[in-house]
């Protein structure tokens, strides 16, 4: 009944409309109801409903049991590896560990895109610390200001609210890598490499995270890292 | 990170999911596919109906046989349609009866379950009678002094009756899959004879047969009315909500391939026999017996044996489905309060409705046999059970149609189309019965009529009584499967339980 050969033109529609329920239910909590869901999509009532009993019979939803709510059900499990981010490729993850080997320290591959930084490859010995998920803590690490460096240069607004954050940006431009010494807990400190595609745009960026003394005196595993840097380029652009 | 993504990584508990359901106890999640068809396909038993039904319309319809049996099955069709609101939305044992008890509450659906019950209850004993009856056919073929005897019939209900039971017993798989093979079977042997039939016809065949002239609109509704009895029982797939695999995508399924499936097998039989009798000067309505009158004129005789055996298997497998359902809708009723609790009652193992099959299988055999032995025919006794079963059915069809509307508006699910066909099918069953109740009141088989009135009005006398009793069960009528722990993202997998479970026990 299911299988490849009944993928034709218009399945891939609905299975993005098929996410999109499911994202919504997701987001609305359990015992949501279909006309809810119908209202806050902006679907047509009779498709959402559709929709809607399509993933109850493949048991991705479960209707509750006062038969008017839903709620996600367990076979939405299967579907993580299409909302997760994806494991990088073998050949970038060959780089890194190279890296690793050859650099005291934690070395983590992150991604920047529209929605800002992943860490797409963190370091298994030293887990990163640094939740980098809102937009304020971006100025608290290294990963997060070369963004803001990024950005600054595409919009001058960002530089004008902080002269002294603005100058920082400055000089994280013009070295090319950009260093964050962490307050809250002396002693670390991290580091960050950009890696940028052909056009220059900034796709990704190699992190160290170490003690202080060293994040100070970079000079050593500086080389190294840049030459990962542009070894990762025509992987990851 | 989205929503859906948070949501799988970090699972929040759902409030208000159980670790049991109401229906526990059955072999929830077990049957596939395959084996719900044959619940729905057996129930209705195609290739019996094949050969009888075409006879009983054509004899009222005339010439508009083939366009009441299309009628029947565009009704079907809406109802089926109808039901299927229900059986995507609610995984129920009980059917039409838990249906109705979600959109018009209780006592509506004591009428739809004591209606449903007589349906499943009547046509359980006319199959196993009908049985009965082609097998001692096939019996006397071989010995000749047995023919039309009676006590041989009766003594092939009994073993067929305990077979039944060890069936219903061991458990569903078994029953469907022996039912649809057995189906399978006699379904393909009616296509070879029809198609057979018609290959001979060919260079004459009377396509006139097809045109609906001069037909009186009254005779073409009861021949409608008869030939949707050739449907009854395409629901009876619902009764397996709790124990098929993915309910909600192969209930649905299974109701819609068994009427569109059966209804183009009997417009095929009808239109073959119509054109067969044509072609020999005759018509269908002069014979007692149309298919193997055909066989004989047409000199595939031999066919004969084999048709019989395939029309007794077919009743059997009919028999099989039809107390399944049965001790469903019972068994429902049980756990709800309305019937004593041992037909709630599941086999440890088996994990079937043990109590109540127990129970059913003795009374339909004691009722039966005692109506043969009064009747002193197993044919007569068959004929007033299938008008009783088809009115039970009807009644059921007609409030499951009247509900449906009300449950989508209750849930907020309520679009056109669905209603639209809902009122429709309402309002044509509505008409269908009142016909077909009036034009059986007036034949032979007038005594079905008033027995299946005077069984209804008990059935809704016990409910009543019941009722006055237990005020409570207002509240416990309309059991469905729910969800538990295990189905939903957040709740413990059972694995994950039992473990925790055992932690908590240990030091």
């Amino acid at each position: 009944m299911t299988g490849a050969a009944h993928l034709g033109a218009r399945q891939p529609k609905a299975i993005q409309s098929a996410l999109t329920v499911l994202e919504e239910v997701a987001r609305c909590g359990s015992g949501v109801t279909a006309r809810e869901i119908s209202d806050s999509l902006g679907l047509p009532k009779a498709t959402a409903y559709r929709l809607l009993n399509l993933l109850v019979q493949d048991e991705y939803l479960v209707r509750m049991p006062d038969l008017r709510g839903f709620a996600l059900g367990r076979k939405v499990v299967e579907l993580a590896r299409l909302v997760a981010p994806a494991q990088p490729p073998e050949a970038v993850r060959e780089v890194v560990d190279r890296l690793r080997s050859r650099i005291r320290g934690g070395i983590h591959l992150v991604r920047y895109d529209s929605e800002g930084v992943r860490v797409i490859d963190p370091d298994p010995d030293y887990p990163p610390s640094v939740s980098v998920r809102s937009a304020r803590a971006l100025e608290t690490s290294a990963m997060g200001r070369l963004l803001l460096a990024e950005r600054g240069a595409a919009d001058s607004v960002v530089l004008g609210e902080d002269p002294e954050l603005a100058g920082q940006l400055a000089t994280i431009r013009s070295d090319g890598y950009a260093h964050f010494l962490r307050p809250g807990a002396p002693g670390t400190g991290c580091l960050a490499i950009p890696i940028r595609n052909r056009e220059g745009l900034l796709v990704a960026g190699l992190c160290l995270s170490a003690p202080a003394a060293r994040i100070d005196e970079p000079a050593e595993f500086l080389a190294l890292l840049r030459m990962g840097a542009r070894e990762l380029a025509p992987l990851l652009a | 990170m989205t929503a859906l993504a948070r949501a799988i990584n970090d699972p929040q508990p759902v409030d208000g999911i159980g670790t049991r359901s109401p229906v526990d106890g059955l072999d929830r999640r077990s049957v596939g596919f395959l084996d719900v068809l044959a619940q729905s396909v057996s129930a209705v038993a195609p290739s019996a109906a094949a050969t009888t039904i075409p006879l009983l319309v054509a004899v009222v319809a005339g010439g508009a046989t083939v366009w009441s049996l299309a009628t029947a099955m565009l009704l079907a069709f809406l109802v089926a349609t109808t039901i299927n609101q229900f059986t995507r939305r609610i995984a129920a044992a009980g059917s039409i009866y838990t249906f109705v008890s979600r959109g018009l509450g209780t006592a509506a659906s004591f009428v739809a379950g004591v209606g449903l019950l007589v349906g499943y209850g009547f046509i359980s004993m006319f199959a196993l009678g009908g049985a009965g009856y082609y097998l001692t056919i096939v019996v006397a073929r071989f010995w000749p002094a047995l023919t039309g005897s009676v006590f041989v019939a009766g003594l092939l209900i009994i073993v067929m009756a305990a077979l039944c039971l060890l069936v219903l017993a061991r458990g569903i798989r078994l029953s469907t899959r022996i039912t649809l093979l057995v189906e399978a079977v006699s379904v393909l042997i009616i296509v070879v004879l029809v198609v057979a039939l018609l290959v001979r016809l060919w260079p004459v065949l009377d396509w006139s047969q097809l045109a609906p002239g001069g037909i009186d609109p009254a005779n073409f509704a009861v021949g409608s009315a008869l030939a949707l009895t050739a449907f009854v029982g395409f629901e009876s797939a619902s009764t397996l909500g709790v124990e098929a695999k993915r309910p909600y995508a192969s209930i649905p399924r299974a109701i819609v391939f068994t009427v569109l499936g059966s209804g183009m097998l009997y417009l095929l039989a009808s239109f073959s026999q119509l054109v067969g009798f044509s072609a020999l000067g005759g018509t269908i309505a002069a014979s007692a017996s149309p298919v193997n009158d055909l066989a004989a004129a047409y000199g595939i005789d031999a066919i004969g044996l084999l048709l019989d055996v395939s029309i007794a298997t077919s009743f059997l497998a009919c028999a099989i489905a039809s107390t399944t359902a049965l001790v469903r809708v019972l068994f429902t009723m049980g756990r709800e309060g309305l019937l004593p609790s041992r037909f709630g009652r599941t086999h440890p193992r088996y994990r079937t409705p043990f109590g109540a099959a127990l129970v059913a299988m003795t009374v339909i055999t004691v009722v039966l046999l005692t109506t043969i032995a009064l009747s002193g025919s197993v044919w007569q006794t068959m004929e007033v059970l299938i008008v009783g079963a088809a009115g039970g059915y009807m009644i059921a069809y007609l409030l499951v149609c009247v509900a449906a509307p009300v449950f989508l508006r209750r849930i907020g699910e309520s679009t056109f189309w669905p209603v639209l066909f809902a009122v429709l099918a309402a309002v044509l069953l509505g008409a269908v019965l009142i016909t077909y109740l009036v034009v059986e009141s007036g034949s032979a088989r007038a005594l079905g009529v008033w027995v299946f009135l005077g069984v209804m009005a008990l059935g809704l006398a016990w409910c009543g009584l019941r009722l006055r009793g237990r005020p409570w069960l207002r509240d416990t009528i309309g059991v469905y499967d729910v969800p538990v722990t295990g189905d939903v993202l957040g709740g413990p997998a059972p694995a994950d339980a039992a473990a925790r479970e055992s932690d908590r026990a240990g030091p």
